[in-house]
């Protein structure tokens, strides 16, 4: 068929107007404003005041975003390697051919079709209360203390431990796909061999998974730097310091609290431009390592 | 005949673009307040911008109402019958965004766009130093009005040192301290409150021989004890002296503040698994297993509308002996302020008035359990807040300034570390704050 250059430009151009409009200049514009002193999200170019790299100087020498960045990397890490092997070993054993998988496919997922909100509210209110939570009524059934789940030492971890627990579903479906799209004839022919369920896993499952474990690290990559409704849940009234996010921080600097009035979208640019090339790098690293195999599912 | 298709195609998803896009607006790049476009004391009748029949005062007028309450909340609820009796009264319509609590991350963008906003609703601090480049300068209407007679000259004093003239109205005032559960004191025989820290520890002391914990404290309001207790110490430029420079573990004021606190914990004066995660500890004063909470006057609504009424008290938080500052309170509120390039800045002013003065204003300080915003309407719930606000010269403002520091979501969970009994010292705690820096 002949190509109608007119035709093909038609149909572009509204996508196109439309990711400029609204992709790339909001981008742009956040990248110039994080080389700005600028107060205000909206203010006029005309009264920014140029500071190169100041903002950047600023926020690394602030103890909340050190400590922000600190816990969204062991979100990433700690709460990555969990939340994907758990994944990982629940779609292995629902694929596995055990009884009632449609119904522990359902109840693992569950947790993904209720709403955040309510989801860290119970894990709030009901799980980890000191007085009436789930946890300490079962320590208390075997005759030990309570445990402050939402003490200093802990909070950060059990809003981690909620936080794999609204996820694992998620990865655990991915997971499922990619590991039916595998022929049976490979497991079997492998069983014939002698191979054992672990062998098969690691030889087989893992090597024909890496396009989806790569995708599902990027996934998880960006879950982590955007990471910000959960810390809001566990600390509902004011930002805490064991809870704190980069998000959370770039918002309270951008917007303000209760009684700051000090606002700084300069600093707040540039907050979202190291989350940007945070990102960028995880998914450059996550290509470099995990190479794609000649047979993938 | 495909060309004339395709041009058609992408025409109407240009359309739909266009029709996606943002409202249009009608009104021009917004003038700034420095134009003051306020109405001169006399003329307070201003006539709608419409083509109004002959009638009611604001006749064919809409008010746009942006709001920091949600809808359903009992504040929302008050607002909502407040429009609808001025509508019957003035023929103003009032046409109401409920934006709910973060309207702080909507209002500046809105402002500078010029998006059809009157009247709107947020913390009165950030109106006088955020928004006062898009606020009308209220002084002429105020005047026409009597403003003063029916509202706290605090307020009014602090909107006009912040924004450089009166930029909003105060709407719902609020007043920090020890609240307490009189029936608990009762029980426990006090009749004298505490005005010193001594004394304070005597009434935790026989509030615990009574059987009941003398403080509740949730992690989310650990600040607040702290900073009341530093205030005593230090008064405000003394803490804000500390929080630009650092050394705190080398003054003395500061550490003794701390170490107070350590063995206030240590004496087992706080409640059984404080501190606790919010609301759970507080609600403990609702329950009677706790008497004091050191908040500001929202904590008794929140635990009310859990817990059910409680028989509130409110004690100035105690002076410290040798400190700078023995009876400072904090005070703050939440404003109404009308946009600068508003069209109806005296209906809109009316409108605020209406509910925040008399009967809506009582129904709102009784529907809402907050403190009233006209000092001639009464608080039933907490009496003596009227009367302290009405007389209040010496105040601080939120957390007394320390939550301006870059660190501050850190430096709370010192805080909160510090009613874990997590330092032996004061000098420790103060020693942690430092490394802050």
């Amino acid at each position: 068929m002949r190509k109608n250059k007119a035709m093909i430009a038609c149909f572009i151009a509204p996508t196109v107007v439309t990711l400029v409009l609204m992709y790339l200049y909001p981008v742009a514009r956040t990248v110039l404003m994080s080389f700005f002193h600028v107060t205000n999200l909206t203010a006029s170019t005309s009264t920014w005041t140029f500071n190169g790299l100041e903002n950047y100087f600023k926020i690394l020498h602030t103890a909340d975003f050190i400590t922000s960045m600190k816990n969204m990397l062991l979100i990433w890490l700690v709460g990555g390697v969990i939340t994907l092997a758990l994944s990982m070993m629940m779609a292995v054993i629902l694929t596995s051919g055990i009884r009632g998988k449609k119904f522990f496919r359902a109840a693992i997922y569950l947790p993904n079709i209720i709403s955040a909100v309510a989801l860290a509210t119970m894990w709030v209110q009901y799980i980890f209360n000191y007085d009436y939570g789930l946890l300490n009524t079962m320590l208390e059934m075997v005759g030990l203390e309570s445990v402050r789940w939402l003490g200093t030492d802990l909070k950060f971890w059990s809003m981690m431990a909620a936080f794999i627990f609204g996820s694992v579903g998620y990865y655990m479906l991915i997971y499922i796909s990619g590991i039916e799209g595998i022929p049976q004839d490979l497991f079997e022919a492998a069983t014939l061999d002698g191979a054992g369920k672990v062998r098969q896993f690691f030889s087989i499952t893992m090597p024909l998974l890496k396009g989806i474990l790569k995708t599902s690290i990027t996934f998880w990559s960006i879950n982590a730097t955007t990471f910000f409704l959960w810390t809001k849940m566990f600390s509902p009234v004011n930002t805490e310091g064991s809870t704190i996010v980069p998000v959370v921080y770039l918002y309270d600097t951008v917007f303000g609290g209760k009684g700051v009035v000090n606002l700084d979208a300069g600093a707040g640019a540039a907050v979202g431009v190291v989350l940007a090339i945070i990102i960028v790098i995880v998914y450059a690293l996550t290509n470099l390592l995990i190479k794609d195999g000649d047979l993938e599912y | 005949m495909k060309k004339l298709f395709a041009l058609l195609l992408a025409a109407v998803m240009v359309l739909g673009l266009v029709a996606c896009g943002p409202a249009g607006n009608d009104q021009t790049e917004p003038p700034k307040n420095n134009d003051n476009q306020t109405q001169a004391p006399g003329q307070g009748t201003e006539p709608p911008q419409t083509n109004a029949p002959e009638g009611k005062k604001y006749e064919g007028v809409t008010l746009n109402y942006w709001s920091m309450w949600s809808a359903g909340e009992p504040q929302a609820t008050v607002i909502e019958q407040a429009a609808a009796a001025f509508e019957a009264e003035t023929g103003a319509h009032i046409n109401i965004e409920w934006k709910g609590r973060d309207i702080n991350t909507l209002l500046s963008a809105s402002l500078e766009a010029g998006d059809a906003i009157d009247i709107f609703e947020d913390d009165y601090n950030r109106i006088g130093n955020v928004y006062k480049d898009y606020t009308a300068d209220l002084t002429d209407m105020a005047a026409a009005a009597d403003y003063a007679s029916h509202s706290y000259p605090i307020f009014a004093a602090q909107s006009i040192a912040w924004a450089g003239y009166l930029n909003s109205i105060v709407e719902q005032p609020q007043i920090g301290g020890i609240f307490y559960n009189r029936d608990a004191f009762e029980q426990a025989s006090i009749t004298d409150l505490p005005t010193t820290w001594a004394e304070f520890l005597d009434v935790c002391q026989k509030l615990k021989d009574a059987g009941i914990a003398p403080l509740a404290q949730d992690s989310a309001y650990c600040n607040f004890t702290f900073y009341n207790q530093l205030v005593r110490h230090l008064g405000e430029d003394g803490i804000a002296a500390l929080r630009d420079n650092g050394h705190w573990a080398e003054n003395e004021g500061a550490v003794a503040a701390a170490q107070e606190l350590i063995d206030l914990v240590n004496a087992g004066y706080l409640v059984d698994g404080a501190p606790d995660e919010y609301p759970a500890s507080q609600n403990k004063i609702g329950t009677g297993e706790a008497a004091m909470v050191v908040c500001a006057n929202y904590v008794t609504a929140e635990v009310d509308s859990v817990m059910g009424d409680t028989n509130w008290g409110l004690i100035n938080y105690p002076a410290v002996e040798g400190g700078a500052d023995p009876n400072s309170v904090y005070i703050g509120a939440n404003g109404l302020a009308i946009a600068s390039y508003s069209e109806n800045k005296q209906a809109a002013f009316d409108f605020c008035m209406y509910l925040v003065t008399g009967e809506w204003d009582q129904k709102m300080a009784d529907t809402a359990k907050q403190i009233p915003a006209d000092p001639s309407n009464t608080c039933s719930y907490l009496p003596t807040a009227v009367d302290t606000l009405k007389n209040a010269d010496a105040t601080f403002g939120w957390c007394t300034g320390l939550n301006t520091h870059a660190a501050w979501g850190t430096m709370k969970t010192l805080f909160v570390e510090l009613f874990e009994g997590k330092y032996a010292t004061g000098a420790d705690f103060c020693a942690a704050i430092d490394d802050l820096y």
